[in-house]
């Protein structure tokens, strides 16, 4: 909390999944919020991937978090926001791929859940592990654009609400002594289409590293820290970025848009593969009664939508 | 194609598993003709295209860094400013590396001699790529392994061969690094900061310095080598002095030979194993010279030394293909990675690394790629006394404003370990006062270590080291390399030259325990 998140009267939404990480981000930031009188207005926003069997009871303690800290809850699921519920999406593209669709699409349903709320701010449970998890992952995907970010503890794109990691530095090991000594209940549960083989790697040796040497993952968050990428590359992604092939800024679609449009055109592999992007702008424009993703505009005035109050 | 209006348009790298090698093309994509013999990231080559093919990577790594000043587009002629240095370790990549040096840059003419006269000859003394003569250095490491044998003489008969060429071999040993002659020696005689020593207090989590006067300098180098590296916190810690200390004396050896280049035999696949090893261990900082590295020996100690790692986009596999093809001899194991060190970050690296380049062999290349993207984030504000690289502003506060300490101290608390149980929080904070914000900089390693070194003396763990210390030797007097102790020492003389005094530049203020936890009891609620 040091590094000046919040400024009172904030209106701030805890992404809750009803994991350890974020129930505890949950109880440790009203906790905080009245010792010290941060007058902020906190809300959960939680996002229902659609997914029988994996979220239906983390969203039991997501609900009973509500009643306990006296929140009211926003629950956006894929299905009101893109159509597709996850179980759908995987009887469409398979297993092999719907890592990708679900983390895209959660990304962004956040920041609508949050302009729905009408929120400055997100905060979500990730945690010094996932931290170094990430820097790593990216380092082994060569994704330098995330790579640039993704230890930085508050970011704001260009069309997206402010979003933070209070527990940035906190050790997976410290949230679950937390939550075990101050007796909250969550749910852990890994997601059942998960097996994403290339990440379960990074994850065992980040454990490993753990236990050779506990501080490595500060180590390596230090590291993601001390680098940036060059200027020179900077430049030259940014241009490759916002045109890509055969694409001007203008028509330039998001990850999640691209997706969602090869979903709708039976075309789910566009958005993970070149050959299948090249198929769907082969087959032209795309037609006017597809589902796409309303813009989303910067929260004015007073929540768009009524939650849920804790009764 | 609609648009969506969404400005943060991305790109989402997405990891797939390409197929290794499809098992129907046999024909050779360069020649179009010869039957394939190896298959290098998904293409096949014959024999007969292999050769150019590694020899023009290896040019295309070398040659753009041998001029002083880089001639841009095409090379005109070949001109370093110095000797050349090749390390040479007996493994895979430095005897494809050796061999690739001799064979391009000091071809045998048909009477066995490189060129007529001799290289000394008045006639020849411009005509070679480096000044001088080319050395081989080998760092004989068994001196930190107990039992293991000597192979300075076994390395001697490998590199045989191209001795008749203009090549010398010089052998050195890891406890060089401990000796003040050896020193003296490469130094052309610098012998006077050895009048007082210093000693490292390894107990005292602020890295305390003593100093000893020389006449107390009696134990040998390779018992203060051994004593060095039992006070090691971690088998991690252990196996990262070791690199950093061969890695010093190659420099240190080159620096005296008046060289411009320092040539490793680091592989694609090393490459990408070091640099996951360094980033696990907080070197995020120096991340870009992993790959390509300028040395300025300290102020007045010569000429920058370029390391070069000419094989930096040759697989270990290609590597040793070269061996095996002609005929080289290998050694096999690197020792120090087995055994009661698997579990050191740089092994598991290793292992991680090898694993992935099995079933994603791109990886190990991206990996490469992507950290010769990087840059450090903020300028270099020193010189590490102990890895002799850019070290960064501010790693002290840092530390303390995470509160990595309490943490270690906490986990301990929680596994039983190190803490020692009848204290309370308060009664440690009391022990490791005294020694803190009001202690000068100058009798405390700390300011004078980048974040990786800081944390190789201090981070602990559950597993510790093996070794047990020397017998007679304390934890509170451990000698530190030499370099390290010239460096100081000449930091310290007054009137010394200003330059030579990172303690100057590194300073930073350390924090007692009392201030952190003040600073962080807003995250430290759990208390009531
Ligand atoms: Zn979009
Ligand atoms: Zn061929
Ligand atoms: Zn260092």
């Amino acid at each position: 909390m040091q590094s000046e998140l919040f400024d009172p009267g904030d209106r701030v939404a805890i992404g809750a999944s009803g994991g350890k990480d974020s129930t505890v981000l949950a109880y440790v930031m009203k906790t905080l919020n009245e010792r010290y009188q941060y007058g902020l207005e906190l809300f959960l926003l939680s996002i229902d991937e659609g997914i029988t069997g994996y979220r239906d009871d983390s969203l039991e303690t997501v609900k009973r978090n509500q009643q306990q800290y006296d929140m009211p809850l926003k629950i956006l699921s894929y299905d009101e926001l893109y159509g597709w519920t996850m179980d759908a999406i995987v009887s469409q593209v398979g297993r092999k791929n719907n890592c990708t669709f679900c983390g895209v699409f959660r990304r962004q349903a956040l920041d609508r859940g949050a302009a729905m709320l009408n929120v400055d701010h997100i905060v979500t449970g990730h945690n010094a592990d996932d931290i170094a998890e990430t820097v790593l992952m990216n380092i082994m995907r060569g994704d330098i654009a995330r790579l640039g970010r993704c230890t930085a503890i508050c970011t704001q794109g260009e069309d997206t609400v402010r979003r933070s990691k209070p527990f940035k530095y906190a050790y997976e090991k410290e949230i679950v002594m937390y939550a075990y000594f101050k007796k909250l209940d969550y749910f852990s549960t890994e997601c059942i289409y998960s097996p994403d083989a290339y990440r379960g790697h990074a994850r065992a040796f980040l454990k490993d590293l753990e236990a050779a040497r506990p501080s490595a993952i500060i180590d390596i968050i230090h590291s993601g820290e001390a680098f940036e990428v060059k200027k020179e590359v900077k430049a030259t992604q940014k241009v490759q970025r916002k045109y890509p092939p055969g694409a001007s800024e203008s028509n330039a679609l998001c990850k999640a848009c691209t997706l969602l449009e090869g979903l709708e055109r039976g075309m789910a592999d566009s958005g993970t593969t070149d050959r299948g992007r090249k198929r769907l702008d082969e087959a032209g424009p795309a037609p006017e009664n597809i589902r796409t993703i309303p813009y989303f505009k910067l929260p004015s005035g007073s929540p768009a939508i009524a939650v849920e109050t804790p009764s | 194609m609609a648009s969506c209006d969404n400005p943060n348009v991305d790109s989402d790298a997405l990891m797939t598993r390409r197929q290794k090698y499809d098992g129907k093309t046999k024909i050779c994509v360069k020649c179009k003709e010869g039957a394939g013999n190896i298959v290098i990231r998904y293409a096949v080559y014959c024999k007969t295209c292999f050769f150019p093919l590694i020899q023009m990577r290896f040019k295309k790594s070398l040659e753009p860094s041998i001029n002083p000043v880089p001639d841009g587009a095409r090379r005109k002629t070949l001109k370093a400013g110095g000797s050349l240095v090749v390390a040479f370790s007996g493994g895979t990549g430095s005897t494809a590396l050796l061999d690739l040096v001799a064979k391009t840059y000091f071809p045998v003419r048909n009477n066995g001699e490189t060129l007529k006269g001799g290289k000394d000859h008045p006639r020849n003394a411009d005509q070679g790529v480096w000044k001088g003569k080319p050395a081989v250095c080998y760092v004989e490491v068994c001196g930190a392994f107990p039992g293991e044998k000597d192979r300075t003489e076994e390395i001697q008969n490998m590199v045989q061969r191209y001795l008749g060429q203009p090549f010398e071999y010089i052998p050195l040993r890891l406890e060089d690094s401990f000796d003040p002659m050896w020193w003296s020696t490469i130094r052309g005689g610098e012998s006077a900061s050895f009048a007082r020593t210093l000693r490292l207090d390894m107990t005292d989590e602020d890295l305390r310095l003593t100093e000893a006067s020389s006449s107390s300098f009696n134990d040998s180098p390779l018992n203060r080598l051994k004593a060095y590296l039992s006070s090691l916190p971690t088998q991690t810690a252990f196996h990262s002095a070791i690199q950093n200390l061969i890695r010093l004396l190659l420099l240190h050896i080159a620096a005296s030979r008046k060289a411009s280049h320092l040539l490793l035999g680091t592989s694609l696949t090393s490459l990408s194993v070091n640099l996951i090893s360094g980033i696990s261990q907080g070197t995020g900082f120096s991340v870009s010279e992993e790959a390509k590295e300028e040395w300025y020996p300290q102020p007045g100690r010569g000429m920058p030394v370029r390391v070069i790692r000419p094989l930096r986009d040759i697989g270990m596999k290609e590597c040793a293909m070269w061996d095996w093809w002609c005929g080289l001899r290998v050694d096999g194991q690197t020792r120090h990675l087995n055994g009661s060190w698997k579990h050191a970050i740089g092994a598991l690296a290793r292992d991680f690394i090898f694993g992935l380049e099995t079933d994603y062999p791109a990886t190990v290349s991206t990996i490469a790629r992507t950290c010769a993207k990087l840059a450090p984030k903020h300028g270099s504000e020193g010189t590490c006394v102990l890895c002799e690289r850019p070290a960064q502003d501010g790693v002290q506060e840092w530390k303390s404003r995470i509160s990595i300490r309490s943490y270690s101290e906490a986990s301990s608390a929680v596994s039983g370990n190190t803490r020692p149980p009848h204290l309370n929080e308060e009664e440690i904070s009391n022990l490791t006062k005294p020694s803190a914000s009001s202690t000068p900089a100058n009798s405390s390693l700390t300011p004078h270590l980048c974040y990786a070194c800081h944390t190789l003396l201090t981070s602990r763990s559950n597993r510790g080291t093996s070794a047990p210390l020397p017998t007679g030797r304390a934890a509170e007097k451990i000698s530190l390399p030499v370099w390290v102790n010239a460096t100081l020492a000449a930091s310290r003389s007054p009137g010394g030259d200003e330059d030579s005094t990172p303690g100057e530049v590194v300073q930073t203020i350390k924090m007692r325990r009392v201030d952190m936890k003040s600073q962080i009891s807003e995250l430290l609620l759990a208390d009531d």
